[in-house]
Parts: C-alpha cells; sequence; structure tokens
C-alpha cells in the first residue's frame, strides 16, 4: 500500500490518509488504534500488532464536536474529535489519548464518553519535566499502558517485540532524518511540503512498508545537490496545517532549514536506543524531545532551542505557527517573541486554525515578512 | 472581658494580620510564594512560606468591575484575550500597579498544582521569567477512575510532594520540621470539616446561605488553612448560620425559597450580587457548586500526612473525570434536594468549562432537572451579555415554573 509511493503520492496520500489506511485494513485485517498528540510510546500499541494512527485533525467541516467543545478551545482538539466522530471513526478499534493540559484532560472524558464501544485509554504525560519523579512517572505510564494493552487483546509482548517495532520506527525517522538532511542543504530537491507530508503521513501508515518508499526517495536525491535563490528560516511551534502552508513558503523559495514541530523534527528525535531495557528506553526518550510548551517547566528552553536551532541551520528569521487557542502557547508567545526579537531573530508569527479553508491572509502576511526580510519585492 | 467577634469581623481581622505579615515577610525572615487556591499549601504553612493567591486578588479587582480596563492593557502586551481574566487581570495590575486593593507581596518563588488548572501553571511561568525565580509544578494527573491506577497516581503524588520539601529546604536553606507540619496538618483537617459543615448547612429548608455566602466564607479556607484561627473562624461561622437555622432564618423567607439551585463553574465575580437579588425575585437561591466544596478536604489523620494531602489535592472535581464529576454533582443535587441547575460556560476557566457540555447532558438525564446553559466570563464585562443573559434567566425560571405547577 505505501511501499513504493512517488514524493507527489506521498503528498496526495498525507491530505487524507484515511481511504489508503481503510484499503490497508481491508487488505491485512489489522486493527488501528488512534493517538491524538503528543508523546504517546506509539511502538508498544505496534507491538500488539495495531496500526497507530497519529490524529492531526481534519480539514472537512464542524458537524458535532462544537457541541462537545466550545469555540475558545484548542482547534486541533475540536477538529480531532470532529474525526472521529463524524468521519473516521468507526476506522478505528480504540484510541489511546495523552493528556498533556486541560484540553486535552477533558478530550479524553469526552472521548471515552462518546465512544463507549470501543477501547480508550489516556497516557497522563507529566507535565514537569526536570525531576526524578517525571522519569519515574513516564515509565510508570509506559508500563500502564502495556498492562492496558493486554488487558485489551488478551495478548503479552516480551521486550523482544517492543524491540522489534522500536526498530521499525527508528528506521523510518533515521530515512526521514537523510532526506531532511539533503532538503537542508538541497531545497530544490524536496519541497518543504513534500518533506513535512513525508513527516505526517511516516506518523500515520504503517512504517515497515512506508520505511521501502522513504528508501526509494532518499536514495534518489543527489546528497551532494545545492540550489540557489532560496532564503533558510527555521520554524517553531507544535504543528503546522494544513500542508498547503508549506507551499507558501515553495512558492517564494523559502527554505525550512529546520523546526521544533510536534509533527516535524521533535518527532523525528525519539530515535530510541536500541540497547537496554525497552521500557526504560521509551521512557528516555521522553525526555530527550525538544521543547514542548505543556510539558516542560523549564522556561527558557524553549528560546534557547530556537537559538540553537537558528544559529545551526544558519536562517534568516524564525516562523512561529501558532495553533489558534493553544492556551500553552498563548501563555508562552509574548516573551518568546520578545527573548527572540532581542537576540536579533526576525520573528513571524503565522495563525493557524484548523478547519481554515482560506490562507490568503497568511499568505499577504508571509510575504510581506519575506519581503522585508530580503529587502525588496519578491 | 472582650466580645466575641463576629465571622465577618474575624474574617477581616484574619486577613488584615495575614496581609500586614506577607508585606512584612522579609523583614521577618520568611518568604513569599505564590500558590494556586487548590494547591498543598500546608508544606507552606508548616516551612514558614508565605502563601500569597494572585488569583484572590485578581478576584477583588474583577468584581470592582476593573476587568476590562487590566485585561486591555495585557492585551496591547500581546496576550490573547482568549486567556483567563485572573491571569490577565495579574499581568495588568503588574503593568500599570492598578488595584483597589493594597496589592500583594511580590513572589520569591512559585508552586503551581494542576489539579485545579494548567492555566495557573503557566501564568506563573510568565511571573517567574521576568525574576528567573524558582517554579516547582506539583503534578496531578487526572484521578482516573481505575483503582490502582489512583493508587499510582497517588504515589507519583507523595514522591512530589518530598520532593517539594526538599526544594523548600534547599531555598529557604532551613530543615523541614515534620512534628509543625504534623500540627499544621490537624488544624486544616478540623477547619476543613467545619468548612464543609457550614457549606452543608444549605441543605436546611429554608437555606440560611446561598452560594453567594459560600463564596465570601470560603476565602479563609484557601488562604489560611493550617492555622488556629482558621478553625476559629468557621466555628464561629457555623455558630452563627446555626442560629439563624434555629430561628427559621433563610436566605429567602420560607415560604418563597421556590427553586433550590445548583451553580456550575466559578461565579460571573461583577455580577455577584445582582445574580442573587434576581435570582431572589424568582423565588430562586443557588446553594453551592463544586466549586465552593473544592476545599471540603477530608484529611485523614490516621495516615502518613504526605499520604493524605496527595490523596485530597488528586480527587478534586477540577482533577477527576467527567463521570466522577458527576457523581458529586448529583449526590449533592440528593443531598441539598436541589431542583434546578445553571451551568455557566465561562471563557476564562478551560479546567472547569470544558467538562460543562457533557456534564449537563449527564445531569439533566440522571436529575430530570432543566437546565439554564450560559456563556460568559467571570471577570470580563466584554463577554457578559446583560439583556441576553437575563432573558435567558427569565426563561428558564418561566420553565421552571411551568414544570412546578404540573407536579403541583
Amino acid at each position: 500500500m505505501w511501499e513504493s509511493l512517488s514524493l507527489k503520492e506521498v503528498v496526495d496520500c498525507a491530505n487524507d490518509p484515511y481511504p489508503s489506511i481503510r484499503q490497508w485494513v481491508r487488505d491485512t485485517g489489522k486493527k488501528v488504534v488512534g493517538s491524538t498528540i503528543a508523546d504517546v510510546p506509539e511502538e508498544v500499541i505496534h507491538a500488539y500488532g495495531f496500526l497507530p494512527v497519529a490524529l492531526v485533525g481534519t480539514q472537512k467541516p464542524l458537524k458535532k464536536a462544537p457541541a462537545k467543545l466550545p469555540d475558545n478551545a484548542c482547534s486541533l482538539a475540536r477538529s480531532n474529535l470532529e474525526l472521529a466522530m463524524s468521519y473516521e471513526g468507526d476506522l478505528f478499534d480504540g484510541f489511546v489519548l495523552p493528556q498533556v493540559c486541560d484540553t486535552t484532560q477533558h478530550l479524553s472524558d469526552i472521548w471515552r464518553i462518546n465512544f463507549p464501544d470501543k477501547y480508550v485509554e489516556s497516557f497522563l504525560a507529566p507535565r514537569q519535566a526536570d525531576r526524578p519523579s517525571a522519569r519515574y512517572w513516564v515509565k510508570e505510564e509506559i508500563d500502564r499502558l502495556i498492562a492496558s494493552l493486554a488487558g485489551w487483546t488478551g495478548r503479552t509482548i516480551k521486550d523482544h517485540d517492543l524491540q522489534e517495532s522500536i526498530k521499525v520506527f527508528n528506521e523510518s525517522k533515521a530515512l526521514l532524518k537523510d532526506i531532511y538532511a539533503i532538503k537542508r542543504k538541497n531545497p530544490a530537491a524536496v519541497t518543504n511540503k513534500e518533506m513535512f507530508a513525508m513527516i505526517k503521513l511516516s506518523m500515520q501508515v504503517d512504517k515497515a512498508e512506508f520505511n521501502q518508499s522513504l528508501k526509494k526517495i532518499r536514495d534518489g536525491l543527489d546528497p551532494n545537490g545545492k540550489a540557489e535563490g532560496y532564503t533558510d528560516v527555521i520554524v517553531v511551534g507544535i504543528t503546522c496545517d494544513p500542508l498547503e502552508i508549506f507551499d507558501l513558503f515553495d512558492e517564494i523559495k523559502i527554505n525550512i532549514a529546520g523546526d521544533s514541530l510536534v509533527t516535524g523534527t521533535r518527532y523525528l528525535q525519539g530515535i530510541v536506543p536500541e540497547n537496554g531495557g525497552a521500557v526504560d528506553a521509551l521512557a528516555a526518550r521522553h525526555f530527550q524531545r525538544g521543547f514542548y510548551s505543556p510539558i516542560h517547566d523549564d522556561v527558557f528552553r524553549n528560546f534557547e532551542e530556537v537559538k540553537v536551532l537558528y544559529k545551526a541551520t544558519n536562517a534568516k528569521a524564525a516562523v512561529y505557527v501558532h495553533i489558534e487557542f493553544c492556551e500553552s502557547e498563548e501563555y508562552d508567545l509574548p516573551d518568546l517573541k520578545k527573548m527572540i526579537r532581542k537576540e536579533g531573530i526576525p520573528i513571524h508569527v503565522v495563525d493557524t486554525e484548523y478547519q481554515t479553508t482560506s490562507l490568503s491572509h497568511v499568505r499577504t502576511r508571509l510575504q510581506a515578512f519575506f519581503e522585508s526580510l530580503r529587502g525588496g519585492a519578491l | 472581658m472582650s466580645e466575641k467577634l463576629t465571622s465577618r469581623q474575624l474574617s477581616k481581622k484574619i486577613t488584615d494580620e495575614y496581609m500586614d505579615e506577607a508585606f512584612r515577610a522579609h523583614e521577618l525572615g520568611k518568604l513569599i510564594g505564590y500558590t494556586t487556591a487548590i494547591s498543598p499549601v500546608e508544606l507552606f504553612v508548616a516551612h514558614d512560606v508565605i502563601p500569597i493567591y494572585p488569583e484572590n486578588h485578581s478576584v477583588a479587582n474583577l468584581t470592582a468591575k476593573k476587568g476590562v480596563e487590566l485585561c486591555s492593557v495585557v492585551e496591547g502586551m500581546g496576550y490573547s484575550s482568549h486567556l483567563c481574566a485572573y491571569a490577565r487581570s495579574d499581568f495588568g495590575y503588574r503593568a500599570t500597579g492598578a488595584t483597589v486593593t493594597k496589592g500583594i507581596p511580590e513572589p520569591d518563588l512559585f508552586l503551581a498544582c494542576n489539579a485545579q488548572c494548567f492555566t495557573l501553571t503557566k501564568w506563573f511561568q510568565v511571573l517567574a521569567r521576568k525574576g528567573n525565580l524558582p517554579v516547582f509544578i506539583f503534578d496531578t494527573p487526572e484521578y482516573v477512575m481505575d483503582k490502582k491506577t489512583r493508587q499510582e497516581i497517588v504515589k507519583y503524588c507523595v514522591i512530589q510532594l518530598k520532593e517539594l520539601i526538599s526544594f523548600l529546604e534547599e531555598i529557604t536553606k532551613k530543615k523541614f520540621d515534620y512534628d509543625r507540619f504534623g500540627e499544621v496538618m490537624r488544624l486544616s483537617a478540623e477547619s476543613s470539616i467545619l468548612y464543609k459543615k457550614f457549606l452543608d448547612m444549605a441543605q436546611y429548608k429554608p437555606s440560611p446561605i446561598s452560594i453567594f455566602d459560600a463564596l465570601i466564607g470560603m476565602a479563609i479556607a484557601v488562604y489560611r488553612r493550617g492555622t488556629q484561627e482558621c478553625v476559629d473562624y468557621y466555628q464561629t461561622l457555623c455558630d452563627e448560620i446555626q442560629a439563624k437555622v434555629d430561628q427559621g432564618i433563610g436566605v429567602l423567607p420560607k415560604d418563597k425559597e421556590k427553586y433550590r439551585l445548583y451553580w456550575e463553574n466559578l461565579p460571573v465575580w461583577f455580577k455577584f450580587s445582582d445574580h442573587a437579588k434576581l435570582l431572589g425575585s424568582y423565588g430562586g437561591v443557588i446553594l453551592t457548586s463544586l466549586y465552593v466544596h473544592a476545599w471540603s478536604f477530608e484529611f485523614d489523620l490516621t495516615k502518613d500526612p504526605l499520604l493524605t494531602l496527595a490523596e485530597n489535592m488528586v480527587s478534586r472535581f477540577s482533577n477527576s473525570t467527567i463521570e466522577d464529576r458527576a457523581d458529586m454533582a448529583t449526590e449533592l443535587f440528593r443531598k441539598y434536594d436541589m431542583n434546578g441547575m445553571i451551568m455557566f460556560m465561562n471563557r476564562s476557566c478551560k479546567a472547569v468549562s470544558f467538562a460543562v457540555p457533557t456534564l449537563k447532558d449527564v445531569l439533566t438525564k440522571r436529575t430530570g432537572i432543566p437546565a439554564l446553559v450560559f456563556e460568559s466570563d467571570m471577570g470580563d464585562q466584554r463577554f457578559y451579555s446583560e439583556s441576553q443573559i437575563r432573558t435567558r434567566i427569565e426563561a428558564y425560571f418561566e420553565t421552571l415554573d411551568r414544570l412546578h405547577l404540573n407536579k403541583v
């Protein structure tokens, strides 16, 4: 199903992966477990023989979710709830939902109440990450998830099963990192949209199959190729949707040379050490990933990471993608912007909302920003 | 012999002395710790850290209708109008110094307990950034319904309370006194029992108190828990309310008390007295809410104090599943014999409000009582539509009247 996709096909599939997932389920007879972002150890779900699918909203209209979550709730949370309630709910046999903020905490409850016939489990992520107790708790939660899935399926898994899943997932992330490294130097080879479509799709489809596509794509790229006329920037935030936003960068030759997105580099940072116990390694991974506003209590880490990324990529500016009504982002953003500007880094904030149908306002503002960055008309 | 103070006089005396001590904290060799209204503050009290609640200060300003003025300043600083009005008005106070009180002392450290909400954590992080001050996040995972998981959650929380003690010892360079902590817990347990007794007096018919009395009465439980004066205050308050009960004095006279109402969420602070009057004119008295019961702690002094403290923090309504919240509210309906409910969708408080649509569905189904749902904000008047809300309240009482007549 996903073993020989071209870059163009990857983009098409990432725009709406559900028809292909449905076909895959029919072909393989396997079951599907959905998770909202972030930080559910998907390798555990995979080790039980399920297809873990990251839920990252829908562009289809909201119908049922507004009656459950008001309009000042994070638009990604509402969009995901709609996705499950109106469009793709029947595809999933179960859900593992991480709790990282007030909204996701309620979302878990609402989800469980609305899907009484499905398996719904919460992953209670710690909302502090700097103390020993956080490490203790993540391991407890991974162990609890393993036990919960065992209770649901009536099966048990061994460390070896988990290691096998980790290998497949690690390979996927390593391939994506390779491609990202080539794209960084040679943006003409892989567009921004194609890059982030690959990462997004890798979070939603069978990795063993998709890795074959990724290998072919990587091997078909010239690692030494270079492209002229591009301006490098970094992208900061949680998610950047819809994928068409990346067109706005591509159209005017803006190269995303680095990012901190949960659906981007932060996901790729999740390569798990393959030596030692699998659960310990998965727990350690939780703390190796980059900054994520709802879980990190080191308030300056976000800024430090932006600074390091900006310098390492030799970027000319930072673009912050803000999801409307994400409270965590909204408390951090004014100070973060100030710190970034004080450091002399040009920054532009893009406000996004799931279910946005027109990107014209984003286009105008982004173009104006890049124009000023390049010191003239584009 | 001096005359015994009334609860109101006592509350003022306790508050004045508390704030006076807080403003002189450094002189007295003490530190100021900002904390959340739901927090294991007993550890602060036992360690001579004076707890200050920026939320309480925000309530004073929002009740005095300073919300728009303070919030507008903050929005000009780049903060979204979607954020909690407590937080926005606090940032506004810090930017302008405008307040209807004497203000609050500056913090030395922060303790954010997310059993209340995650907003406070983010709010405190903003304040901490200004002075590069230490923040301790007491992370309380949702108290999910599975028994075994609950035990694990409590264990995790006990570990964190021990980390909190080390954090305090490190900052103050002072050893934590467990004997003193035991005494603070004893006082806290005692005052919590009295506080709950006070709230539960709304069971009487007519009810001697409304939720508005409860909201005023709860303040001491929030900021002076763990002290003898807190126990004395609630004893006095209970005695006074009992005297009203004995004389048959209600918020409304017995023959006028038609509707005994449940309120979901925090109050609309700047409409506090207006709402009491308006509802009263229809024979309605709001008796209680899960919110005021958030400080009805049930500390078990036979247990390890850290264990009972952790158990009580994680099991607050605001950290419970919607199913458990519904059970807690249903129990209040039964106990207080309520026949109406007002569900406030508070734009400021996501931690409480995002449960409201589901909670309303469950409660109306279970009790058969219709609900009035309205959306507004607890502190930002720009989100309050007077005529719309008044019309809805009127329509709701008409519905209740109709149901009432049909029953008769």
